[in-house]
């Protein structure tokens, strides 16, 4: 179990203490407002990477701006058939990850996705319960290597 | 009970939206729902429908079978449901767990089970009636089920093999990248521990899809005969194994041949892929 960021340590702590009626009801609820994140009129970003995969029903976009001192900040795009658990794993990790850095990010371990959503959730067929985190990561990772081939090329 | 064509074998076994949104309080009749997304009942249902989940609640926890009798007769019980209660299954992806669902109620003997076409999809599309309200209903006592009917509507392997090598109809409801052997899951889905592609010996390959039309009801029986019974050669009496990957969408299909055209001694092989792809010796063809 490794060290969370403070926003996604509350997110966490928040589902452990919940029976698992109102996991259900909190995580609903976290899927009822993926769609508040979506990109909002005139805002920029540093990549943006849409793209259907195998791992998931329907398009995923993400959408990441690193501001001035070097803080990744998230927006995504669902499209209609993503699933419920997917959606509530958005909202989670565009809120819990807010503000910290795309190395930060890279190194969390996944180990905190089944505490939010709970051993009845996790089966056959909710593999896409780390997939917004792999897409997250994964964005993090083109970055800081592009960051990295931007710095060798100036050295 | 209003159906949507009387051209069916067994027009009863289906309802249309239009029925139901005027019955949902009826007395005898429970609405099920049955999804694929394990949360999605929770994002709102139709009104006074109950829940049933493939995993938790019609499957063992530990061996890979379905529940015993008596937890059946629990899982009625606290949902209200008696041996004259009309079933209403509906659910996500064209009804493929709705119709999961209805064949492991037969499987326990249930023998009032009907599908609303079209699914949730059409419903939701419909803008009919939807609330995140959890029924509640008296319990019963839902007598435990002497038997499961396994050997009259499901198959296991050895006697899938059988069908095989008897030259009986085999029908692979899988996409055609999976009976190919090119892939060995679903397209848009993640692998889920098959070893090898391909499939059984002699089966025809017709995608569960086949049977339905863009909004997810069902074809007409005549479009229906043209697919099963003049393109595979599919007679009454004559025993015939569908399958897929874990036996849901091959549910769907059993659900087509029993009920919309009739045809009997139709078993499901539920152990499907992920059984047939990873036993020792089985004999699979590709291409």
């Amino acid at each position: 179990m490794g060290t969370y960021p403070p926003k996604l340590e509350a997110i966490i702590n928040l589902f452990e203490s919940l029976p698992e009626v109102e996991r259900r009801e909190t995580l609903v609820s976290y899927a009822d407002n993926a769609k508040k994140q979506e990109p909002r009129p005139g805002e920029k970003f540093t990549l943006e990477d849409i793209r259907k995969d195998e791992e998931c029903a329907d398009t995923v976009g993400v959408y990441l701006q690193v501001d001035d001192e070097g803080k990744a900040h998230f927006r995504m795009t669902l499209g209609p058939e993503v699933q419920t658990l997917t959606r509530a794993m958005t909202a989670i990790l565009c809120k819990g990850l807010d503000g910290r850095t795309p190395q930060e990010i890279l190194d969390l371990p996944s180990d905190f996705v089944t505490r939010i959503v709970g051993s009845e959730l996790v089966r056959v067929r909710s593999q896409t319960i780390y997939y917004v985190l792999s897409r997250i990561k994964g964005i993090c990772k083109v970055y800081l290597d592009r960051q990295r081939l931007a710095e060798s090329q100036v050295a | 009970m209003s159906t949507t064509s009387t051209e069916y074998a067994h027009p009863e076994a289906l309802v249309d939206a239009d029925w139901l949104e005027k019955h949902l309080t009826d007395d005898g009749v429970r609405i099920v729902e049955s999804n694929e997304d394990i949360l999605l009942y929770d994002t709102g249902h139709i009104p006074g429908a109950v829940h049933i989940d493939w995993r938790t609640d019609l499957q063992d926890a530990v061996i890979r079978d379905y529940i015993s009798p008596d937890k059946f007769a629990e899982l009625c019980s606290r949902n209200g449901i008696t041996p004259d209660t009309t079933c209403i299954f509906y659910g996500d992806k064209a009804n493929w767990w709705a119709c999961y669902a209805l064949w492991a109620f037969r499987l326990f003997g249930h023998e009032k089970v009907k599908i609303l076409n079209g699914g949730r999809d059409k419903w939701k599309a419909e803008g009919r009636p939807m609330t995140r309200e959890i029924p509640k209903y008296p319990a019963t006592n839902y007598p435990v089920p002497a038997r499961r009917f396994d050997k009259e509507i499901r198959a296991f392997a050895d006697e899938a093999l059988a069908q095989s090598k008897a030259g009986k109809p085999l029908i692979d409801v899988r996409s055609p990248g999976e009976f190919k052997g090119e892939i060995t899951h679903m397209p848009e889905y993640p692998q889920e521990g098959v070893l090898r592609g391909g499939h059984i010996p002699g089966a025809k390959s017709v995608p569960w899809k086949t049977a339905t039309n863009e909004d997810s009801t069902f074809k007409s029986a005549p479009e229906l005969a043209k697919i099963y019974l003049e393109g595979c050669g599919l007679r009454p009496g004559t025993d015939t194994v569908v399958y897929c990957r874990i036996g849901e969408r091959s549910s769907h299909t059993w659900f087509v041949l029993t009920y919309l055209l009739g045809l009997d001694n139709v078993r499901n092989y539920d152990g499907s892929w992920t059984e047939w792809g990873n036993k020792v010796g089985a004999p699979i063809e590709r291409g």
